[in-house]
């Protein structure tokens, strides 16, 4: 147990005088959350203020002055389109421009459909919100100008509007902005590898590399106990980095001047706890990971390629989840990853965080983290560890 | 002591590379045993067996009575070893790399504090105790290994070619060392490929050649088996050819 404390203390110190690769990897957690913040939330509002005011240019407006009233009724911002609207739509100058067929009046009084004409390019996010608004606008209208008719002629608008569709959105407040939860979320996870490389992949590959590692195993301390003191530095190195990136989070919400987006988002002090609550056992068990993969390496640089399949795994399986949509199996709470991932999303939306699900979130990386400590130690004790040099 | 006896280790598919073929030998308490034989003769191999690290194919080999394969952590708190391999942390001060293995050692506290204060002026470190291994020469890197390999006050000391880049100074300077280590009793087993080294040092020459012991015994004694005039005359000899030692 001493030589363990031992261990841990010289790695602890070891690292932390790498000035460069701790300012390095604390600078990207301190700033990870700031920068993906504003960039989210200057976007969200963005297409909140495009959504709010709709200016729609027209052509031919006069051919259908009762369209224009309503639209105009509707605090939409009727203005003559330019001649070259199409190029303009292209290059993204243009949403939206509605063209008023000339047979308009015609085709009214000869009780034909009228048409007009929305040009657009769905392809470009940003407008997205403008097209649906002005096409829902307009649907309004000649759902409206029916109805008037059918009542016109006595028939009850329910005869031609069979299906009354009623929306009731479930999400509370807390449940929107399913983009940033999706993000703190996941950028959250992503800490918890990103803290511990560094040091994981020096003391073991890079311990193998400088040629530190035979004299060391000639030691009285046995390999368990030399790779447990490792885990235990890489561990604490580790939480503090994704502590610092929470923080980093939850001070740019709680302080920094975003733009308001009318997303009531809670990420307080709670909320921090209860994430680095669930992160707990990634903390612990990804620094083992690690560990077992610079032990493979014969250098740093060999090690280090095959951390990237392990980030990898951990960026893609919150990915799969979210284009998965359908709601999670239960057994998922118990794989390492999305357990956590589900769990992060709860305590986002505020859900509270049953100390059941907490605790079989453990289940499976403390039988990992010993497996993979087990079998650094299995190396070391090998022979060929020694024999590449 | 050590005694070894029959020791033999191959690496490499089905053992397809012999390194050590059955060497038998003892080095006795209180003397400087020398293992000499070119590069590639099996000496880095036979001192990682007799420092516990790998476990030979067949023999055996003890340490002051402890078997290095059933009994090797007790063999590994009485030996201390600079082995070929013999990195320093970077970041690390010579007196911090010298104190993590007194530590691991299970030394700690004003003893070690005083043991590691020892070794750093016996070995002349002083000037460097406290900068970092960083910018080391090679010869200052080896006083430290060595320093490091001796923390612990171990009775029976193995060295892989310890003079490997230290100026003609800090030679003597380390052979005055091993000989005071001696005057106390300990047991110390020496390699080199380096022919005058080994002759003007150790009691008792053990000469190794492709995994073999070819010839061992005192350096009068190798003269007069090989019937031969000097000592360099005598490897030749015994070798077959003086190629790789110097």
């Amino acid at each position: 147990m001493r030589r363990v404390v031992t261990v841990f203390a010289k790695e602890l110190v070891d690292t932390l005088r790498d000035r460069r690769t701790m300012l390095v990897t604390l600078g990207t957690a301190a700033l990870a959350g700031p920068i993906f913040l504003m960039l989210i939330f200057n976007m969200i509002a963005r297409q909140a203020d495009r959504a709010r005011d709709v200016t729609l240019p027209v052509q031919g407006a006069a051919h259908a002055p009762a369209l224009i009233a309503f639209l105009e009724r509707q605090q939409v911002n009727v203005v003559p389109a330019p001649d070259d609207y199409e190029a303009k739509i292209r290059a993204g100058e243009l949403d939206v421009v509605m063209i008023v067929d000339p047979a308009f009046a015609d085709d009214v009084a000869k009780g034909k459909a009228a048409t007009v004409r929305l040009v657009y390019d769905r392809s470009r996010d940003r407008a997205r919100a403008t097209i649906e608004q002005a096409e829902t606008l307009l649907r309004a209208y000649g759902r409206q100008w029916g109805q008037s008719r059918l009542l016109l002629r006595g028939i009850a608008p329910e005869v031609g509007n069979p299906l009354n569709v009623d929306s009731v959105n479930l999400a509370t407040p807390q449940q929107s902005g399913a983009l940033v939860l999706f993000l703190v979320a996941y950028y959250g996870l992503f800490a918890s590898i990103m803290g511990g490389m560094a040091v994981a992949l020096d003391s073991t590959a890079g311990e193998r590399e400088r040629q530190s590692l035979e004299p060391l195993l000639m030691t009285p301390a046995r390999p368990i106990e030399i790779v447990t003191g490792k885990w235990l530095a890489t561990s604490t190195l580790n939480a503090a980095v994704v502590l610092v990136t929470l923080v980093g989070f939850w001070a740019t919400l709680a302080f920094a001047p975003l733009p308001p987006v009318g997303i009531p988002f809670l990420f307080g002090v709670q909320e921090l706890v209860r994430f680095f609550a669930v992160l707990v056992p990634m903390i612990l068990l990804l620094p083992a990971v690690l560990l077992w993969v610079g032990t493979r390496g014969r250098t740093y640089k060999e090690a280090q390629a095959n951390v990237s399949v392990i980030m990898f795994v951990v960026a893609l399986i919150p990915m799969v989840q979210l284009f998965m949509q359908r709601r999670e199996p239960d057994w998922i709470a118990i794989v390492p990853v999305s357990g956590q991932y589900a769990l992060l999303n709860r305590a986002l939306r505020g859900e509270g965080l049953p100390a059941a699900e907490l605790a079989m979130s453990w289940i499976v990386p403390v039988a990992l983290i010993a497996i993979a400590l087990a079998a650094v130690a299995r190396l070391w004790s090998r022979e060929s560890i020694l024999a590449g040099k | 002591m050590i005694a070894a006896d029959g020791l033999a280790k191959s690496f490499g598919k089905r053992g397809a590379v012999q390194a050590v073929a059955g060497v038998s030998f003892t080095a006795a308490d209180g003397a400087i045993t020398g293992l000499l034989g070119p590069n590639g003769a099996g000496k880095t191999t036979l001192l990682r067996m007799l420092g516990t690290l790998i476990a030979p194919d067949a023999g055996s080999a003890r340490v002051d009575g402890l078997d290095v394969v059933r009994d090797r952590y007790a063999v590994r708190r009485r030996i201390g070893v600079l082995s070929d391999a013999r990195g320093l942390y970077p970041r690390l001060t010579a007196r911090e790399n010298i104190r993590y293995y007194g530590a691991l050692h299970g030394l700690g506290g004003a003893a070690l504090d005083q043991r590691v204060d020892v070794l750093i002026d016996v070995l002349g470190l002083r000037a460097l105790a406290d900068r970092r291994a960083q910018g080391f020469s090679q010869g200052e890197r080896m006083k430290t290994a060595i320093a490091r390999a001796l923390v612990h006050d171990p009775h029976t000391i193995l060295l892989d070619e310890p003079t490997n880049g230290l100026d003609i100074m800090s030679v003597r300077a380390l052979r005055e060392q091993l000989r005071s280590l001696r005057a106390l009793g300990k047991c110390l087993l020496f390699s080199s490929h380096v022919m005058q080294e080994v002759a003007a040092l150790c009691d008792t020459i053990v000469i190794l050649g492709k995994g073999r012991v070819i010839a061992q015994g005192t350096a009068a004694e190798l003269v007069e088996a090989s019937r031969a005039v000097s000592l360099e005359d005598a490897f030749v000899a015994l070798l077959g050819s003086g190629e790789g030692l110097m």
